[in-house]
């Protein structure tokens, strides 16, 4: 019996997905700063993410994302000097669904530097807005209380997620500048 | 890398290799929800003890000591932040009850790497597919999850290989300012995803040749079953459990300082 070149494809774009969340993952744990309530800035660990969520659209991406996520948490744990948990909903939230987001990077599915840097800016920005909302309902019980958690809850995931944005949209804009998402599509 | 030595899997196999993941996986989320609960010394140092055994008994110690080793500069760099914090905090008064709070705070991250890298060092990527999918995970999901896992180790390491081969070819990745550090990522970077893709198309390939998707329903030859193992585990996770929320609520938690006598 002879298989379709639909499904073909579809077995590929999964086995992309597998190892481009792997990749990601891999970068992750390699981290030159982090934050002691989880969070940090890595080498471009959301890059190979997104870049997938560009060549391929934007469910492989959020797929890619959630697995991510999901292997995200246990390094978190290992490497983090406290706890990232605080409430199971919250885990849910702040793991696969947030790390999921940045596969929203392909919403505009067009391969051009301009939409790649558009893509990354609002899958940050989807994920950013996730982890202030998850810091002000779960986290609140670490903010000083001085503090305005809304403000707080800005800063705090502002403060990696800033620098992350920049170097991942300069590496983005490289990496499609050289025409590497058409390689062996 | 150290972080990944312990989530490495070395095929053995023993009576805690043996027990059901589904059970491991709640035995590990106590022993964390239990190390959350105490901020003292004696029932962390408890926790840590009680992780010994099954570390013995599976017969993991080289690994699971090289993982606690990667675990020890953080473990450090923990303590003296602790230390210094309450040191200061306390007006600047070096107090036993002030070092045994930072030993409690380092140890109660040790006890949550130690039981997190016995679970990954005793629990096969297809163990843990297998009770996934047991409890009605789509497969696909479950085969992307555990063969992601499987990768993380391989694709760091390559991370790393392809670092120092750029560095021997004269590449700073440490120098120049931050914007020039981006630049100098690129030739790490493109190789990096470039080998990534021949990766996939290998995996997709080595799919395909086993006929991946063909059949909707799948059977699999082994299925996960409660034995007498997984009885004895289940029962010590829940005493375990009962023991520390009563400890919690009903008893005053001593601390070693106050035991011994110190004079604080």
């Amino acid at each position: 019996m002879e298989k379709s070149e639909k499904a073909i494809s579809q077995t590929k774009v999964l086995a992309e997905v597998i190892v481009f969340a792997a990749l990601s993952a891999g970068l992750y744990a390699i981290r030159p700063y982090s934050l002691p309530y989880g969070g940090s800035i890595t080498l471009g660990s959301m890059v190979p993410v997104m870049w997938l969520a560009l060549r391929r659209g934007v469910i492989a991406g959020f797929i890619a994302g959630a697995i991510f996520g999901l292997i995200a948490l246990p390094i978190d744990i290992m490497l983090l000097p406290y706890s990232p948990i605080t409430n199971p909903i919250q885990v849910f939230l702040e793991y696969p669904i947030a790390f999921g987001a940045l596969g929203l990077a392909g919403i505009i599915h067009r391969r051009s530097v301009a939409f790649a840097i558009v893509g990354v800016g609002i899958s940050i920005f989807v994920k950013f807005l996730l982890h202030v909302i998850a810091g002000v309902i779960f986290w609140a019980w670490s903010i000083p209380q001085e503090w305005n958690p809304v403000v707080y809850a800005i800063v705090y995931n502002g403060s990696f997620l800033l620098p992350e944005f920049i170097i991942s949209a300069i590496l983005m804009y490289i990496l499609v500048k050289k025409k590497t998402l058409e390689y062996a599509l | 890398m150290s972080v990944f030595s312990g989530l490495k899997f070395r095929k053995v196999y023993s009576p805690i290799h043996n027990l059901d993941p589904r059970i491991k996986f709640i035995y590990v989320c106590s022993i964390f929800a239990v190390a959350i609960m105490f901020g003292e010394l004696l029932p962390l140092m408890a926790l840590f003890l009680l992780q010994i055994p099954f570390v013995v008994v599976a017969g993991v110690k080289r690994e699971w000591l090289r993982s606690m080793r990667g675990a020890a500069f953080l473990a450090t760099f923990i303590f003296l932040t602790n230390f210094i914090a309450s040191y200061i905090g306390a007006g600047y008064v070096f107090t036993a009850k002030i070092l045994e709070t930072a030993v409690a705070m380092t140890l109660r991250f040790i006890v949550l790497v130690e039981s997190f890298s016995v679970f990954f060092l005793t629990t096969s990527p297809d163990h843990l597919g297998l009770a996934l999918e047991q409890t009605h995970v789509p497969y696909e999901f479950v085969f992307a999850f555990t063969t992601a896992v499987r990768f993380v180790p391989v694709l760091a390491e390559e991370a790393e290989t392809i670092m120092d081969a750029q560095k021997a070819r004269g590449l700073e990745l440490e120098r120049g300012n931050f914007l020039k550090r981006i630049r100098n990522y690129i030739p790490v970077l493109i190789p990096l995803i470039v080998s990534a893709i021949r990766r996939s198309l290998e995996l997709a390939e080595a799919m395909e040749s086993r006929a991946w998707g063909a059949t909707k329903k799948r059977t699999n030859l082994y299925t996960l079953k409660v034995h007498r193992g997984d009885v004895v585990l289940i029962a010590l996770t829940a005493l375990t459990l009962v023991a520390a929320v009563y400890a919690r609520l009903y008893l005053p938690v001593p601390s070693l300082s106050e035991l011994l006598k110190i004079p604080s």
